[in-house]
């Protein structure tokens, strides 16, 4: 019955560009579960997300990520988290094989393509952010691992600082262009 | 012109000479000046027409107070009108015209209005042109509007763009004057997040206008030093040209940023950019603000401000006149004259209305103590003063001072309220102030440079102290403190002619008498009768006097009097600056659905729903109007099979043990029981009984529902059950998550629905009507291993499906499908053909569900459970909602096939007036049925139900429309649901 | 305004969303005899101070809780900020 396929189209096409002091780069192989703990077994749940992806529950507003930076865990809120998995290019498929490991332990949805996922670094990022973003950036309050959502150019978004140089902005995929077009503007408006 | 005003030195940059014009006229300036130094240089000193009278007017200020020396600068698109010619930078190239006069500046012909003066004081538009009433709005008032004002827009898109932006810090300083610096200074080495903002493009604020030494040195190069190492320290962000404009909430500031004004062309960048400053603590160091004295003809080009005289000549190297004379209630107008001496230029007379005092030998100055001003003469430019004694001195700049108000406008943002301190004759911060801020310096009404270091310091350290930085005290640079005594002096009684208060709205001493005479005693009706303190400059200059005037006139004093509020912004903010990104395509953000590409080069015409861009039709070649096509996708899907991207839809996840319970609430009708693998149409309520939203839950697992919302409410219903799930049933094991970006969602509807979804479809699911019969739901995969889900369900009434995919393959499914339906025809179907079948269908909408209609109104009274409670229960039972003769949702058709229907029109029984009283009720949605051949309608009416079959008469009296129709069945397509269950 | 979110700090009040008096909390029960009685108050009658008020303020661009704010309607002074869903247990409510 495999007469017709399907090919996947990234929300921006595989957008990255280099200006020289920023570099912006769209993610399309990551894979995006959001887990929510069910109310009255919170240790339960912080004890399978220990055994399935060895990793601590981070605080609200922080993350934690495995060694070799395949996977990293956000805590949005008390009771959800976001897993995000790096090289994986089918979401749902990823997101299939973690519910099946969490069982009844935690509640798992595929969060995959609900969103566009950005990565913003060099050092005039916190300048281009600072056009955009109402967070306060500064690397002593927003240190590696922090995340916030927040709203950007009226587009929710989350930022997650990952690494000492790098930001990834996760919006929602279906205002893509608008996001990219937000964000583009503040590197050249600072540029 | 040579620059036939300008002397030696100041902190102006003489390598880089500035090319600019004015009135058309060539001028040379230097960088590190104001249009208006430039303009005093080349010996300029008319520069404008006032607002009402048309009076010839110069340069009053060197700051953000100025009244008079508004001007046009640029042309074209980028004509900016009104600005201050006081804190204009001079650019090479710049263009400046003068503005509010017909003619020249130098023969206005309007001018004539300064001899119709007596006709034309305070509120005299409340009392002439009253006659005959239908002429104020087009004769009077356009005539008015014509000779009064300001410049003129460009009336073309503003060329520019503007940025917004967000900064944060522990602590925030406004004004980069003496105090600001040692503020700035004092915590920057404690390792403070600090920012330190001024609106001058130079910062030293007053240092670099006075001649004061400071630790050995000039001022403005002690200033200098200070920048300088301010420069080096990461954790101080320095912004000059940037006004702190407003002080709003917990220590946020408005701020804009002038990043490009100074500059020839923007070169692309943003021109402005509006901050906002999240700041722990602020301190306002704001300085003070000169003020005048009112006398008989005190307008006259070459009067000015004392403290702007010496900003002038020490700061620009400009001389505003050649023989000065000063006039002054306070020691501070000295040293105006000392600093002219010093520059050596020609002081006609120093004259203090004191009685008394001792002024520093001034050696070759006249002095004159006691004297007053009387009149001034000189058309165009002054020429002469006239003292009490009648004697005239010849003089051609006047530098008038009566002492210094603390510019205090950003400690009343916030409801605080300045209080009089009659040791500096003027009112200080008082009250409550914005959260955070402190005041420091001559803002907080220390005057006297060596206090106001000492002063701030030590405000500072203990900011400080309180955000838990250590800090010590920094060794403070030697200075002392000038004299600084004043008397209470507002304006020479003896003048018999006019004398000006407010320069900018010209409001005089009488105006402000005949105010109080007519009634109006409290300073904010004086303001809004007399337009006292009004317009650009808000008063900044005007305002004191004005109100010690009505305090004299009441027998009063000026605290008892009271002051008007200040409210941001402190200067005006383009409107442009405050849109920011925000303009044409960029107003607000749009949403493509996942096929967007795929409608796009397949005919797609837009629109926006929300903000997303949906394919409303898709035209071919030979369609003459949106009709044809519309008509032809609801001829064909109804024949054979069509395809509409119905992504927009709200797709709300929801798990949890509890998660069956907490639909029970939500929807009027029974979830507890639905069947895994099955799908329930449910209906929401408002808590007040009245229909909200509507769409389809599917099953997915024992703890895991989907729900669709409508578009329009997805974020709405979202908010609203996190509401119920946190606030009214917070022990519910229940979670949400959107899912609407995520799955590319697609109707496809029509009889060969199944034969084309069969081909994409992948084993082992079987779409016969036994195995997977209507409103039965499946994840499953298709075209070979892509997951994907698949829900029977049918809003066109045709037994039909909707397939989601994940997004990232909703534009290649949507090629698929078309290519597996091209054996059967299936057309692609847009937001027009989707609303006409579901017109025909009869299903309820966003028109009918509208906010004012019960689920008895929408004829789905079965949905709403007796047996279980949910939101709108209890109210939805109310007696008023459950009338007998309660509209009800039923069709119409014309009894005229031909005639076409209107949505928005009301009903009235045949034979009956059409008036209020006689409505029965609305058409809410129409439609042309391409299927039936003629228009339908649903719409509501009373009794609807009961009265299948009656005529009634459609109105629309704003359209003069009449016709007349007859209540049918809202189902005109299929009413016993053959096909969608086939 | 900041709003001072329990779990992520001083926020921006441009990230929430407003409704008003808390009590809306205060869903009536509905099996009460004059359950309309009560629900007409509910729905209909809410308390406007001059002074401190609790408020209902949603995170909509956060972590998209429910916060019960006390705040003073006259200074915007912000005395406490608690989770809704915590205080809604606090009250009672029995699901």
């Amino acid at each position: 019955m495999a007469k017709f396929s399907l090919q996947p189209t990234p929300f921006l096409g595989g957008f990255q560009k280099d200006y020289g002091t920023v570099i912006i780069k769209e993610i399309t192989d990551r894979a995006i579960t959001s887990l929510a703990l069910p109310l009255g077994f919170e240790a339960k749940a912080e004890k399978a997300i220990k055994t399935v992806l060895k990793l601590n529950l981070p605080e609200v507003g922080m993350s934690t990520q495995s060694k070799d930076g395949t996977t990293a865990l956000l805590r949005l809120g008390k009771d959800q988290l976001f897993c995000l998995k790096n090289g994986e290019n089918d979401g749902y498929t990823a997101h299939k094989a973690l519910a099946d490991k969490f069982g009844d332990n935690i509640y798992t949805t595929d969060q995959s393509d609900v969103w566009v996922s950005l990565t913003l670094s060099g050092p005039d990022s916190l300048r281009a952010l600072e056009r955009v973003c109402p967070i306060d950036l500064h690397p002593d309050r927003f240190g590696v691992g922090a995340l916030a959502r927040t709203a950007m150019e009226h587009l929710g978004t989350i930022i997650h600082r990952n690494s000492v140089a790098e930001y990834t902005l996760m919006s929602a995929s279906s205002s893509a262009g608008s996001f990219l077009h937000a964000i583009k503007t503040s590197i050249d408006n600072v540029l | 012109m040579s620059q036939s005003h300008r002397i030696s030195g100041g902190l102006i940059d003489r390598t880089k000479p500035m090319h600019f014009s004015f009135n058309g006229k060539g001028m040379e300036g230097y960088a590190g000046d104001t249009l208006a130094s430039a303009l005093l240089a080349n010996g300029q000193k008319l520069v404008g027409r006032s607002f009402k009278y048309h009076r010839p007017r110069g340069i009053f200020s060197a700051g953000p107070e100025e009244p008079n020396a508004l001007v046009q600068l640029r042309t074209g698109a980028a004509q900016e009108p009104n600005t201050r010619a006081t804190v204009a930078e001079l650019f090479d190239g710049l263009i400046a015209t003068s503005q509010n006069h017909r003619g020249s500046l130098e023969f206005d012909l309007l001018s004539i209005a300064d001899l119709a003066a007596p006709f034309l004081g305070a509120g005299f538009y409340y009392k002439t042109f009253m006659w005959p009433k239908a002429f104020w709005e087009k004769l009077y008032e356009p005539m008015i509007r014509a000779a009064a004002g300001l410049g003129n827009l460009s009336m073309k898109e503003d060329p520019d763009t503007y940025d917004k932006g967000f900064l944060h810090c522990d602590f925030l300083i406004i004004g980069a004057g003496p105090s600001g610096l040692i503020a700035a200074l004092t915590s920057a080495r404690s390792g403070a997040q600090v920012i330190l903002a001024d609106e001058d493009f130079r910062f030293g604020g007053r240092l670099n206008s006075e001649s004061f030494v400071i630790d050995g040195s000039a001022s403005s190069d002690w200033a200098a030093q200070v920048v300088a190492e301010l420069t080096t320290l990461p954790n101080v962000r320095l912004m000059t040209r940037t006004t702190i404009y407003g002080a709003y909430d917990h220590g946020v500031f408005g701020a804009l940023e002038r990043m490009t004004d100074h500059l020839k062309s923007s070169a692309g960048k943003p021109r402005q950019i509006l901050w906002r400053i999240y700041s722990k603590r602020s301190l306002l160091c704001a300085g003070a603000t000169e003020r005048p004295i009112a006398f008989s003809n005190n307008d006259r080009p070459g009067i000015m401000l004392a403290g702007a005289v010496r900003s002038y000549v020490n700061r620009f190297s400009v001389v505003p006149g050649k023989n000065v004379t000063v006039f002054t209630n306070n020691d501070d107008g000295w040293r105006t004259a000392s600093d002219l001496i010093a520059q050596g230029v020609n002081v006609r007379a120093l004259i203090d209305v004191r009685e008394g005092v001792n002024p520093p030998d001034l050696t070759g100055v006249e002095v004159i103590i006691g004297g007053l001003i009387l009149d001034t003469a000189g058309r165009k430019a002054l020429s002469s003063i006239t003292l009490k004694n009648g004697r005239k001195i010849s003089t051609d700049c006047l530098a008038v001072t009566g002492g210094w108000n603390p510019t205090v406008h950003l400690t009343c943002h916030q409801r605080g309220k300045p209080v009089w301190n009659e040791d500096i004759l003027a009112f200080v911060p008082g009250g409550t102030l914005p959260a955070g801020m402190r005041v420091a310096g001559a803002a907080n009404g220390v005057l006297g440079l060596s206090s106001i270091i000492k002063s701030t310091a030590e405000t500072t350290i203990e900011i400080l102290q309180d955000l838990s930085f250590k800090s010590k005290a920094a060794v403070l640079p030697v200075t002392e403190d000038e004299a600084q005594s004043c008397t209470a002096f507002w304006h020479v009684k003896e003048s018999k002619k006019r004398a000006w208060v407010d320069l900018q709205n010209d409001v005089t001493v009488k105006d402000i008498k005949l105010s109080y005479q007519e009634g109006f005693r409290s300073v904010e009706h004086l303001k809004r009768y007399s337009t006292l303190g009004m317009a650009t400059d808000q008063g900044k200059t005007s305002n004191i006097a004005g109100l010690a005037i009505l305090a004299e006139c009441s027998a009063k004093t000026i605290p008892e009097t009271g002051t008007t509020i200040f409210r941001p912004p402190y200067t005006p903010v383009p409107i442009g600056a405050l849109a920011g990104r925000a303009r044409g395509k960029d107003f607000k953000p749009y949403r493509l659905t996942p096929s967007h590409l795929w409608a796009e080069a397949n005919g797609a015409t837009f629109v926006e729903t929300g903000n997303w861009m949906r394919a409303q039709w898709f035209a071919r070649a030979e369609e003459k109007g949106w009709r044809d096509s519309v008509d032809r996708e609801v001829t064909m899907t109804r024949a054979s099979v069509g395809i509409c991207d119905v992504t927009t839809l709200g797709k709300i996840d929801i798990q949890g043990k509890d998660a069956a319970e907490f639909l029970n609430y939500i929807y009027t009708n029974a979830f507890l029981k639905l069947s895994v693998g099955k799908v329930r149409y449910g209906l929401m309520l408002r808590e007040d009984g009245i229909a909200y939203d509507d769409g389809t839950t599917a099953r997915l697992g024992e703890n895991h529902f989907v729900m669709t919302t409508t578009t329009a409410n997805a974020v709405l219903v979202f908010r609203k059950l996190e509401f119920a799930r946190q606030c009214l049933w917070p022990n519910l094991d229940v979670h949400l998550i959107s899912t609407t970006d995520g799955w590319a969602q697609f109707a496809v509807a029509g009889p060969n629905a199944r034969n084309l979804l069969s081909k994409v479809v992948d084993a082992p699911l079987d779409l016969s009507n036994e195995s997977f019969p209507f409103m039965a739901c499946a994840e499953l995969s298709v075209c070979g291993g892509t997951p994907a889900r698949l829900f029977r369900i049918s809003f066109s009434g045709e037994l039909a499906y909707e397939i989601a995919v994940p997004a990232r393959y909703g534009n290649s499914m949507m090629d698929v499908l078309m290519k597996a339906g091209a054996e059967f025809d299936a057309v692609p179907y847009g937001t027009e053909a989707l609303g006409v079948m579901r017109i025909e269908k009869g299903h309820a909408a966003g028109n009918e569900l509208n906010g004012q209609t019960t689920a008895l109104n929408l004829g789905l009274g079965g949905f709403v459970s007796s047996k279980k409670d949910f939101i709108g229960k209890t109210l939805s039972q109310r007696a008023e909602l459950n009338l007998p003769d309660a509209i009800r949702l039923v069709g119409f058709k014309a009894v005229n096939p031909s005639d076409a229907l209107l949505a928005g029109s009301h009903f009235i029984t045949k034979g009956e007036q059409t008036t209020m009283e006689n409505d029965q009720g609305w058409m809410s949605s129409v439609a042309y049925s391409p299927t039936l051949g003629h228009s339908i309608g649903l719409g509501f009416i009373k009794r609807g139900h009961e009265r299948l079959g009656e005529m009634v008469q459609m109105v629309n009296p704003a359209y003069g429309i009449e016709v007349e129709v007859e209540i049918v069945s809202p189902h005109f397509y299929d009413p016993d649901g053959v096909l969608q269950r086939g | 305004m900041i709003i001072k979110h329990p779990l992520l700090g001083p926020r921006d009040a441009a990230e929430f969303v407003y409704l008003g008096d808390a009590s809306m909390i205060d869903r009536p029960n509905p099996n009460a005899p004059d359950a309309k009685e009560q629900f007409y108050e509910y729905g209909y009658l809410r308390d406007n101070p001059a002074g401190e008020h609790k408020e209902l303020w949603y995170h909509e661009q956060g972590d998209r809780s429910w916060l019960v704010v006390t705040r003073n309607t006259i200074t915007h002074e912000v005395k406490y900020v608690q989770l809704a869903r915590d205080v809604a247990r606090a009250k009672g409510r029995d699901r």
